[in-house]
């Protein structure tokens, strides 16, 4: 058994050696490289051809390293051909290591001897301009294109920042040449030799870490995380080369057993005679969570990620097991339940992952530890599962074969429990939506009695508000009732007209009208007895809106404007106080307006020939004497007197905006007889408030309207 | 201080006690100080002896027969393997036996064998008596002890045993997977020489194929 076995280990010798050698000579290269711009010399090929030499080829040219290659390779055959026993292999690794040894020493010697140290400050020097990418270009050497790599090496040169750039440069250039010869064997070499080639490596950097004096000041911890790393990252680079390469066919192999797996969906946890509750919902969540963590592996590219992903599901079958018995899991339990899961979870390419982190992982990682217990486990499980018979389930071969063959199909336990899962979730989700709904319903109807309650006290509230303002409005009512006394005096009638007038307002419930009818003159009053702070709002506007067309309408007009306009300015602030106290009188004149107008205006524009005409003329020339009596009594008879396209602008708008132009318009002439005069001249409004309300009785008298109290009288 | 790393195995039929052996131990001693993976079938865990601190790494392995294939898988590269049955089955005796022969023609390396004998509080049902069970034992070089992991008799004396076995091993053997350190100053300095661990590694990983441990196949076939 020996013989064979060391004739491979003296391969492996030799090939330390040659690592060595290249490594040692590409060390050699690279350190003198920072005084290549001193010496020119140093580009050319080492074999001294003439020409230029390339870092990638160990410092020579591209043909004489073909040549060298070639040679190293045929040399090294020659070795293992002679390697006929232990006790040569034995002594050649002995001279091997004392080889190294001398290599080590004289390497460190040269470092001294060459301008190492005195190219040292000038590479610092230089490096200090930009600290990451200096080591990329003397050691990057990029054959791999791997961005996870690339990755890795930036999270390399930031983490180790703190070692300095000697040994950052140093792992790197070891680690771009392990990288390269993998590369360089991919094709022409069995996996197994790489793995070999990648296991030497490993262990040459355990020894050069322990060994050379860059590494000194380097703590053991931090030693083992650079050899750590140097796996994890040169593995990530060479991953696409050496995870399930093409040269084995261990695709096949994964193929099988994703059949062989789909083929066993059959045995179940009870089959395996493992404690694995399927039923149960929390057993379950951490079975997912144990293949969860299984199917991680494929997507990790070092060993050692990918043994945490294994370390990470085995942990959580324990958990499990814990979950299902209690108290410490046995391996006798814990394997078949690793069985379970790996069956369950038929993990992609899951061979290839097995042998790739196999060969490729450090050997010290699969022997012992945790990882290595429980990949060992992982191992186990796969092969029972390759080669699992009737006899490993305990049950009768005839059973087994109609299972596998498929003319017997049990619903397992948790295929089943799967669908009922499926369904479970589902109605736990409906249940949880319509709980949801049903809650939101339940806050809808609340808002909406709210609502309603709301609604109900804003109802009450404006019906109070509402008839308090109808309370004050007879109250306002009473003065113009005084008025109407007043007003009697030039006919008697007038005072049940007002009545009904007034009768006729309350019956009006409508705010708006109510607010429109009272405004410009009841209004003032009520406010400041209500508090309506609304109406106090409308006022302004409304009274600024009356204002205008007024005053426009009497733009176009003749001279005696002047005066009026003189006078409308001043009104208005006036007004309101005036009118406040002579409510009625403007209640008498809106309902009036309304209905008055529109015949009244009518026939003036058409002719002066009317007979109103002629009677407003009449008032007219009183007015010019006592000025307000005739302007208040009607604007109408203004406007008839006036031109005809004054009237024209009154017709034009609309009846509400005339009556309230009207409204202001008429206390604005007021103004200049305070208080005496101003009730004799509402007497004259009040008579055709009067004859308003007589309309459904005459309605002829519509021209003696405009005429004096005393011709309608006639008419009728 | 030296520190030597050890590898141990437990062997045994299902159901005689391998779990409760171990993690009695672990609890017994290390739960105060340091929590191992209790409740795993994986245990580290460090013996102090005189100036040498060893570190067990203990797997425990399934026992049940259809596992039987899959065990070379665990032994490999173990520096003890500790052999349990139940002394009240006699059954457990002889499939220990079985275990032994396995050990036997599966390792070349030096390994401590220790023969244990669980449920020594059921002495009422003993099957297997102490005499035949140290014959054995001394016929196949190994120790034989009794314990009871239940009752926690003489469970601390084994490891401590091989933990001292372990010790000796590493001074006068060097061509084994023990791994030796020395603290001196304060790096570690390999004792057993590096390139002999590569040459064992090497070995392992040429023969480290699934199917052949797995069958059971011994090693030396492979290789030749």
């Amino acid at each position: 058994m020996t013989l064979p076995l060391s004739g491979r280990i003296f391969i492996a010798n030799d090939n330390i050696c040659l690592i060595f050698k290249r490594s040692y000579k590409y060390i050699m290269y690279a350190t003198k490289q920072p005084s290549l711009r001193i010496n020119q010399a140093d580009l050319q090929c080492k074999e001294g051809c003439g020409f230029y030499g390339n870092a990638d080829w160990d410092g020579y040219c591209s043909k004489c390293y073909r040549n060298h290659m070639e040679q190293a390779r045929r040399k090294k055959l020659k070795q293992a051909a002679n390697a006929q026993s232990g006790h040569q292999g034995e002594s050649s690794k002995s001279q091997v290591s004392g080889f190294t040894k001398f290599e080590e020493k004289k390497r460190q010697q040269t470092d001294k001897k060459t301008k190492y140290f005195k190219s040292l400050p000038v590479f610092k020097k230089t490096s200090s301009a930009k600290d990451i990418g200096k080591p990329e270009k003397y050691a990057g050497l990029r054959q791999s294109n791997d961005p996870d790599a690339d990755k890795l090496k930036t999270e390399f040169l930031s983490k180790y920042k703190y070692l300095g750039d000697e040994i950052r440069r140093d792992f790197l250039r070891f680690s771009d040449s392990f990288i390269r010869q993998i590369l360089e064997d991919t094709n022409v070499k069995p996996v197994d030799e790489l793995a070999e080639i990648a296991q030497k490596r490993y262990n040459v950097y355990n020894t050069r870490i322990n060994s050379y004096h860059l590494y000194q000041q380097v703590s053991a911890e931090v030693r083992a995380e650079l050899e750590d790393f140097l796996e994890k990252y040169t593995m990530t680079a060479l991953y696409t080369s050496l995870f399930c390469p093409s040269s084995t066919n261990d695709e096949d192999k994964d193929l099988s057993i994703q059949d062989r797996i789909r083929k066993l969906t059959w045995v179940n946890a009870h089959h395996l005679d493992c404690c694995i509750s399927e039923t149960s919902l929390e057993v379950r969540d951490l079975v997912y969570t144990a293949i969860n963590d299984l199917l991680g592996m494929d997507s990790v590219k070092a060993p050692q990620e990918k043994l945490q992903c294994v370390v990470k599901c085995c942990r959580s079958v324990v958990e499990v097991l814990q979950h299902c018995q209690g108290g410490p899991v046995s391996a006798d339990e814990f394997l078949p339940a690793l069985i379970f899961v790996v069956l369950k979870a038929n993990p992609a390419r899951l061979k290839s992952n097995i042998l790739y982190v196999t060969r490729f992982c450090k050997e010290s990682r699969l022997m012992q530890g945790e990882a290595g217990y429980y990949f060992t486990n992982l191992c186990c499980a796969v092969s029972f599962i390759e080669n699992l018979t009737a006899e490993s389930l305990n049950m009768p071969e005839q059973e087994f074969q109609s299972y596998m063959s498929g003319e017997m199909t049990t619903v397992s336990a948790w295929d089943s429990a799967l669908v009922a899962c499926e369904g479970m979730h589902q109605l736990c989700e409906h249940l949880s939506l319509l709980n949801n709904l049903n809650e939101r319903n339940i806050s809808i109807q609340e808002e909406k009695n709210k609502l309603m309650e709301e609604m109900n006290a804003l109802k009450e509230d404006i019906k109070r508000k509402v008839s308090s303002v109808l309370e004050s409005t007879p109250l306002v009512i009473k003065p113009r009732k005084s008025i109407s006394v007043t007003d009697e005096k030039p006919s008697g009638g007038s005072l049940l007209s007002n009545i009904a007038i007034a009768t006729h307002n309350s019956e009006n419930i409508d705010k708006t009208k109510l607010t429109l009818d009272l405004t410009p003159c009841i209004k003032f009053p009520c406010i400041i007895e209500d508090n309506i702070e609304e109406d106090n709002v409308l006022k302004p506007s409304l009274s600024a809106d009356l204002l205008s067309p007024f005053e426009q309408s009497f733009e176009g007009t003749t001279p005696d404007d002047n005066s009026i306009l003189g006078l409308s300015k001043v009104n208005y602030d006036i007004d309101l106080s005036d009118l406040s106290a002579e409510n009625s009188m403007a209640e008498a004149l809106t309902p009036e307006k309304r209905f008055s107008p529109t015949p009244s205006y009518t026939p003036d524009p058409f002719s002066p020939v009317g007979t109103t005409c002629t009677i407003t003329q009449q008032p007219l020339i009183p007015s010019s004497v006592p000025l307000q009596m005739t302007v208040q009594k009607e604007p109408q008879q203004i406007k008839d007197d006036f031109v005809a396209p004054f009237l024209e602008d009154l017709t034009r708008e609309t009846a509400e905006e005339t009556l309230l132009d009207k409204i202001e318009a008429t206390p604005t002439i007021n103004l200049p007889p305070p208080i005496n005069p101003i009730k004799t001249e509402y007497s004259g409004f009040s008579k055709q408030g009067w004859k308003i309300p007589s309309i459904p009785c005459n309605t002829g008298d519509y021209s003696s309207l405009s005429s004096q109290p005393g011709t309608s009288k006639q008419d009728e | 201080m030296r520190t030597v790393c050890g590898k141990v195995v437990v062997l045994g039929l299902q159901g005689v006690g391998k779990t409760t052996t171990v993690t009695r131990y672990i609890q017994k001693t290390f739960i105060q100080t340091k929590t191992p993976t209790i409740g795993a079938s994986f245990f580290s865990c460090k013996v102090e002896i005189g100036d040498v601190c060893v570190k067990l790494q203990i797997w425990d392995t399934a026992g049940q027969e259809r596992f039987k294939a899959m065990a070379p898988m665990f032994y490999r590269n173990a520096n003890a393997a500790l052999l349990l049955f139940d002394i009240t089955n006699y059954d457990s005796f002889e499939s220990m036996k079985g275990w032994v022969q396995e050990l036997r023609r599966n390792v070349f390396e030096t390994m401590l064998l220790c023969v244990v004998g669980n449920k020594i509080d059921l002495h009422d049902m003993r099957k297997v008596s102490k005499d035949e069970a140290l014959q054995y034992a001394n016929s196949i070089g190994a120790t034989y002890h009794e314990v009871s992991a239940k009752t926690d008799q003489g469970v601390g004396l084994v490891f401590e045993f091989i933990a001292h076995e372990l010790i000796k091993l590493s001074g006068e053997d060097l061509n084994h997977t023990l791994k030796v350190y020395e603290n001196v100053e304060d790096h570690e300095v390999n004792k057993s020489s590096e390139q002999l661990a590569t040459e064992t590694g090497v070995v392992e990983n040429v023969n480290l194929s699934i199917d052949s441990i797995a069958h059971g196949k011994s090693i030396r076939s492979k290789c030749c």
